[in-house]
């Protein structure tokens, strides 16, 4: 493991463990810490003067802010009938995703921290009114969509970036976070599990094509914004070696290798 | 008297603050407008932001410094609400459509969110680091009642600390956090900060303790949802407490929690025993106790209209019986 892989590891511990919560672990899944945005996130505070301190909560309290964004997005929609468990574990998602905004601003009002408290505020919130535009608005075009998709997902290290004034690989995490997206959601979709944006492509009125055809599509434009992406990583400054690796390695393993697999 | 009248004199800075709240959540998105909207429409008695300017009126009173806090608290109160009523599946808020009901649970999580954000954003023009570690430690105590009053759901085997514990959580401290944090933004000296946070806890304890009760002695329509409706959903409350000590109820209520469909009349036997066991005038003198050390809170601090008033609200809230 290289020093960074080490404090990646370690920041990720110490998200898990701020997060834990016993009655919670119980009964709902333990939040996913997604580790590319960790990645990217750690490079982008490696690359400021900021103090160490500073820096693991800045991680910290980014981290907490998308585990409760994506915990909300996980609550289910009421349906007659439902068995009790049921019921019990959309109420527990519910106070979980605000559990964890209330740790994001703990941490960061034991900081002092009120700038920082107001740029996540101000993510949460174009964020949210991104999700309404996503799922409840007529996207005109596909292209619409993905663009959409792209910003909700890359917004807030986006954000986070603009704020520490390290914003060079912005437009390079946006892409890379929208591609994992899609390739997470076709992967979901074709193993039949819950799979919110596929769902809201084949199911909403006027859909832009059929569930076969859609993951052909994507495929097709995943192949192309791969390798589109590829390039930019490539010209990346040489200070970010250690991200260029990590997502060489993590395009190979996520992409590349599962399609070796499947083709054969 | 009613409750408004009593703080008649704060009439004008809370059109100011309900303004404000008002502008805060107008978002770009029409569906997140219309739903925030519609929550705020709905009115509610805005009794936070009252307590945050009467708290104020004890120190550099400052409209706008006031502003930030109040609406800060009314949002963060708002969008614990939309949550809840996903939590609670209910239907309707204040005679109108719930968001979730309007349109969806996953429209309820964005509004809810959305609020929340903007709360926070509003307060961080306050250049004021303690009121933001005071909201926020208020905040996760908050997630942690709710979390509580779920696991605790259904439980016949809890006592009076685990049920304090809770509604301090549950409402209490948001009352408290109101009091302080007006005292916070108005510079009041900490002694008197600490009393009137202290009038906030005792107060909202008294307070949710008597909701409890109206849960089994108000009407229907007074209710506005049927009597034994929380004791139904599996919330062990103060007089519910009281009543386990006998153990014909506690089989009574286990044998309740036990049936998949429980009629109206298995509802109203275990009400009319809770009503009659003398649980309801016990759970009252507890709610009395909290009040007088509400008053005793407010002996610390100086004479003026807004001690006179909070003293007002405190008896107001001794006489809601019914």
């Amino acid at each position: 493991m290289t020093p960074t892989e080490m404090h990646i590891e370690h920041l990720k511990n110490k998200i898990a463990a701020q997060v834990r919560h016993p009655f919670l672990a119980k009964f709902i899944a333990d939040p996913v810490i997604d580790e590319d945005k960790l990645a990217i996130l750690t490079s982008i505070m490696d690359h400021t003067t900021l103090s160490s301190v500073k820096k693991e909560k800045y991680i910290v309290t980014t981290m907490l802010v998308q585990i409760a964004l994506d915990t909300h997005d996980l609550v289910t929609l009421s349906e007659d009938e439902e068995e009790q468990e049921t019921v019990r574990t959309r109420q527990l998602t519910v106070l979980a995703g605000d559990y964890y905004s209330g740790l994001y601003y703990y941490v960061l009002s034991q900081l002092n921290d009120i700038p920082m408290i107001r740029t996540l505020a101000g993510a949460i919130k174009e964020i949210n009114e991104l999700k309404m535009e996503l799922y409840y608005k007529d996207v005109s075009s596909f292209q619409e969509f993905l663009g959409s998709l792209k910003k909700i997902e890359s917004l807030l290290i986006q954000r986070v970036a603009t704020y520490v004034q390290r914003t060079t690989i912005n437009d390079m995490a946006g892409d890379w976070l929208l591609a994992k997206k899609l390739l997470e959601e076709k992967n979901s979709y074709q193993e039949g599990r819950f799979s919110p944006v596929m769902d809201l492509l084949v199911k909403r009125p006027g859909s832009f094509e059929s569930g076969g055809q859609l993951v052909f599509n994507i495929e097709q434009l995943l192949q192309k914004h791969i390798s589109n992406l590829e390039t930019t990583v490539s010209k990346l400054p040489i200070h970010f070696n250690w991200l260029k690796n990590y997502f060489d390695s993590t395009i190979y393993h996520k992409f590349y290798k599962t399609h070796i697999v499947e083709e054969g | 008297m009613k409750l408004a009248m009593i703080y008649s004199f704060l009439k004008q800075d809370l059109a100011t603050i309900e303004d404000a709240v008002n502008e805060t959540i107008q978002s770009n998105n029409p569906v997140l407008r219309e739903a925030s909207s519609q929550l705020l429409r709905a009115g509610g008695k805005r009794i936070r932001p009252v307590f945050v300017l009467l708290a104020g009126k004890f120190g550099d009173y400052d409209i706008e410094r006031m502003k930030a806090v109040a609406v800060s608290l009314e949002l963060i109160h708002t969008a614990s609400l939309v949550h809840d009523d996903v939590i609670d599946e209910a239907e309707m808020r204040r005679g109108e459509p719930t968001i979730k009901s309007k349109w969806d649970n996953r429209i309820a999580m964005y509004t809810g969110d959305y609020i929340f954000a903007r709360s926070l954003e509003n307060l961080s023009t306050l250049n004021n680091p303690r009121a933001h570690q005071v909201l926020a430690e208020t905040m996760v105590e908050l997630c942690l009642g709710e979390i509580e009053q779920i696991r605790d759901k259904y439980n016949l085997d809890q006592n009076l600390r685990h049920y304090l514990r809770r509604i301090k959580r549950k409402t209490a401290i948001l009352i408290a956090t109101s009091c302080r944090m007006g005292a916070i933004a108005s510079n009041v000296n900490k002694q008197e900060e600490m009393a009137l946070f202290r009038y906030g806890y005792y107060v909202g304890m008294s307070y949710q303790i008597i909701d409890d009760v109206l849960d089994f002695t108000a009407s229907e329509q007074e209710l506005g949802k049927p009597a034994g409706s929380d004791l139904l959903q599996g919330n062990i409350t103060l007089p519910v407490l009281y009543s386990l000590e006998d153990q014909d109820v506690k089989t009574e209520l286990h044998e309740l929690f036990q049936k998949e469909d429980p009629t109206a009349e298995d509802l109203s036997r275990v009400i009319n025993t809770i009503k009659t066991n003398g649980s309801i005038e016990r759970s009252l003198a507890v709610s009395d106790r909290y009040l007088k050390k509400a008053y005793q809170a407010l002996e610390q601090l100086p004479q003026n209209k807004a001690k006179q008033t909070l003293k007002g609200i405190a008896k107001y809230i001794g006489k809601r019986r019914t």
